[in-house]
């Protein structure tokens, strides 16, 4: 049913954006996109709009997930000195993740269709709008920020390859292939990481990475927007052994902005600030249930709800397990594999008020029976 | 260039020599030019953009017939290691800074004539063979350079090169903002083969607003300061920075016009005729005390 009910959205939604596209409707030139987004000339009136010719039947928004993105695009446009680049479009947009995303390169793509860099970059430098750079520089400057930063060189062979290098003048076929099908690997998570600071409230901050992204359920995207390839890729890294110092000329509000989110501003400051390394979260300690196998590997949100502040939950199985009535719940898993009689029988016959934390009553059957002297099936013992 | 030789220079300062007070050599000259022209060119140097390629220092010393060598070359970075300035075998060059504010990376910033609007080296220059265009660019003549280095001199960027170690025939040498290929519609060297544009062409009124613009688009980017739109009087190029001006060893300099220094200097000097009459007075001076010992030790061996 929900799934009929979100595609019969989707459906509503694609349909309403191609309308949107097809009429902008009255005064859309107030709207705060650039006119040449949509027009080819300066001045599009209504007998000749103008307009640039989109692939409607095909929408792809910029919000495609990286694997949807296509693998390899040859650039050879503005083939000059150099012989074609092929940039291997899957694997970036997978390393964008966790910076700009796809709107880093697609910065004109509010929705709609997938802009070419040349709708509004010039291949010819010599121009009369200068505001915008040309397509070759376009290019470039979106390449040479990151590819700067972690070869710390300008590296033009990384991409390019000098025509006079060519074989036949052709690009080397196996460099094609060489993308195929590779992907970004696997960012690896830290999982603790001590931060001094120069806060006087407590100079070292520890902070439990995979606490986080593991029980807290935060996305990586929620902290780490502009990532830079730097921080994994770097050569002269240095190990996170020691305390990483932090010297910040942010204000208080740019620092603490990634906590504030979610941790209230009108919090204890020694909540994170402390004069030595802080323990991880530990669910005993904080709410006195420490949470057995089962529990212990979920994120907060699966009990608690993800709305801030987080919803109490108390430990009675069925706040939670609300399916777990007769019949319905598997008590081999507790290591009891109940026999054929007591199988049929009612959870709170045995376990009174539904209470399972105390020991279960045999008395409403049977006289002088008691757990754990005598067993109402086998033990199998805990999986 | 400009038709002008020292021939034409000794012929005018002869005739001015020998002719009476009130003729000028600027009577020999045509219309004033308007050399701030709302059209004149000038280029917006964003030193965030500026990977330190040095493909510019290569494409100008091919523009200039100079030596270039192989483009690959210039991909050494060692050469980043010292601070450089333009000199006559290359008459632009990048240096290499340490990153500013909001980037890891470092900062490259291209040295090159500014082409002042109000250039110094023109009011400085005794001969006359220095020409500020219409179109922005500082030229001079060579034919009519008598190598004495007043522009060297009085240029607030130090950018005119001397050829020192020709002893026959030295000259000065600068960059001319392609004064020849511009005026064949092309774009000036550098600005043509940048990969990034971290060179922008246009007019100096459009470039202006261009660096307005990117300031005010992205404010953590930038220092809130175009150098060149005011500095001694204005320049046809102008930059953009990470980081402050004064740590990238641009001159901290006044909104007045450099000439108005050096001409200040000289004008004041020469003003209402105090060296030639104190001089005679000193010589004068002389030839009275000379004098009067002679007559004085005449006297005495009488």
């Amino acid at each position: 049913m929900m799934k009929k009910i979100i595609s019969l959205l989707l459906v509503l939604f694609i349909t309403i954006t191609i309308q949107a596209q097809q009429s902008p409707g009255k005064d859309h030139s107030k709207l705060k996109v650039d006119c040449s987004t949509c027009h080819i000339c300066d001045v599009p009136t209504k007998s000749d709009p103008c307009l640039i010719q989109c692939p409607r039947e095909k929408i792809t928004t910029v919000y495609q997930k990286p694997e949807q993105t296509p693998e390899l695009i040859t650039i050879d446009q503005l083939s000059d000195r150099y012989g074609p680049v092929y940039f291997s479009h899957k694997i970036h947009a997978q390393m964008s993740e966790m910076s700009g995303g796809c709107e880093t390169c697609h910065h004109h793509n509010t929705s709609g269709p997938i802009l070419k860099c040349s709708t509004c970059h010039s291949s010819t430098r010599k121009r009369d709008n200068v505001s915008v750079p040309d397509l070759k520089a376009a290019y470039h400057r979106q390449c040479m920020d990151c590819h700067r930063e972690w070869s710390h060189d300008n590296g033009c062979n990384t991409c390019h390859t000098l025509k006079k290098d060519l074989k036949n003048g052709k690009q080397d076929p196996n460099l094609q292939k060489k993308y195929a099908g590779k992907n970004h690997p696997v960012v690896l998570e830290p999982t603790k990481l001590v931060y001094e600071t120069n806060s006087d409230k407590g100079k070292i901050v520890t902070f439990y990475h995979d606490d986080h992204t593991k029980k807290f359920g935060l996305k990586c995207t929620t902290c780490h927007k502009q990532e830079s390839c730097t921080k994994c890729h770097d050569v002269n890294r240095k190990d996170n052994k020691q305390p990483i110092k932090v010297i910040t000329k942010r204000t208080f509000e740019e620092q603490h902005k990634n906590c504030i989110s979610c941790h209230k501003k009108t919090e204890n400051c020694s909540k994170c600030h402390s004069n030595k390394v802080l323990e991880p979260f530990d669910h005993a300690k904080k709410t006195g249930w420490p949470l057995n196998k089962y529990h212990i590997n979920l994120s907060c949100v699966k009990c608690h709800g993800s709305a801030q502040p987080y919803k109490k939950v108390d430990n009675k199985c069925l706040s939670c397990h609300k399916s777990w009535f007769d019949g319905k719940f598997k008590h081999s898993v507790t290591g009891l594999q109940l026999d054929e009689i007591h199988i049929e029988l009612s959870c709170d016959d045995c376990h009174s008020d539904n209470n399972f934390a105390v020991k279960p009553t045999c008395s409403s059957c049977h006289d002088d029976y008691s757990y754990p002297k005598q067993k109402p099936g086998k033990v199998i013992g805990k999986k | 260039m400009s038709g002008k030789s020292r021939r034409d220079f000794l012929k005018k300062s002869a005739l001015v020599g020998a002719g009476i007070a009130g003729l000028s050599t600027s009577s020999a000259k045509a219309g004033p030019k308007n050399i701030l022209s709302e059209d004149r060119m000038g280029v917006l140097v964003d030193t965030t953009v500026c990977i330190g390629c040095r493909q510019c220092e290569w494409a100008c010393k091919e523009a200039h017939d100079l030596p270039a060598g192989d483009l690959e070359s210039y991909k050494n970075r060692e050469v980043f290691d010292n601070m450089r300035r333009p000199d006559h075998t290359a008459l632009t060059v990048v240096n290499e800074y340490s990153p500013g504010k909001s980037s890891n990376l470092p900062v490259d910033v291209k040295v090159q004539c500014m082409h002042c609007d109000h250039p110094a080296c023109v009011s400085a220059c005794i001969v006359g063979a220095f020409t500020k265009h219409e179109n922005g660019a500082v030229t001079w003549d060579t034919d009519m350079c008598i190598g004495c280095r007043y522009c060297m001199a009085a240029c607030p960027f130090q950018i005119p090169a001397f050829e020192y170690d020709k002893a026959l025939n030295p000259k000065i040498m600068k960059c001319d903002f392609c004064y020849d290929r511009t005026k064949e519609g092309k774009l000036p060297a550098c600005v043509s083969i940048c990969p990034v544009e971290a060179l922008t062409y246009g007019t100096r009124t459009e470039l202006v607003k261009i660096a307005r613009e990117r300031i005010k688009k992205d404010p953590d980017r930038y220092v809130d300061h175009i150098y060149g739109e005011y500095e001694v009087g204005g320049t046809s190029w102008m930059y953009l920075t990470s980081k402050d001006f004064a740590e990238l060893d641009f001159p901290k300099l006044g909104n007045n016009p450099a000439p108005g220094v050096s001409e200040s200097i000289q004008h004041g000097i020469f003003a209402y005729f105090v060296p030639p009459v104190s001089l005679y007075a000193l010589l004068g001076g002389i030839m009275w005390m000379t004098k009067r010992r002679k007559e004085l030790d005449e006297e005495e061996k009488l």
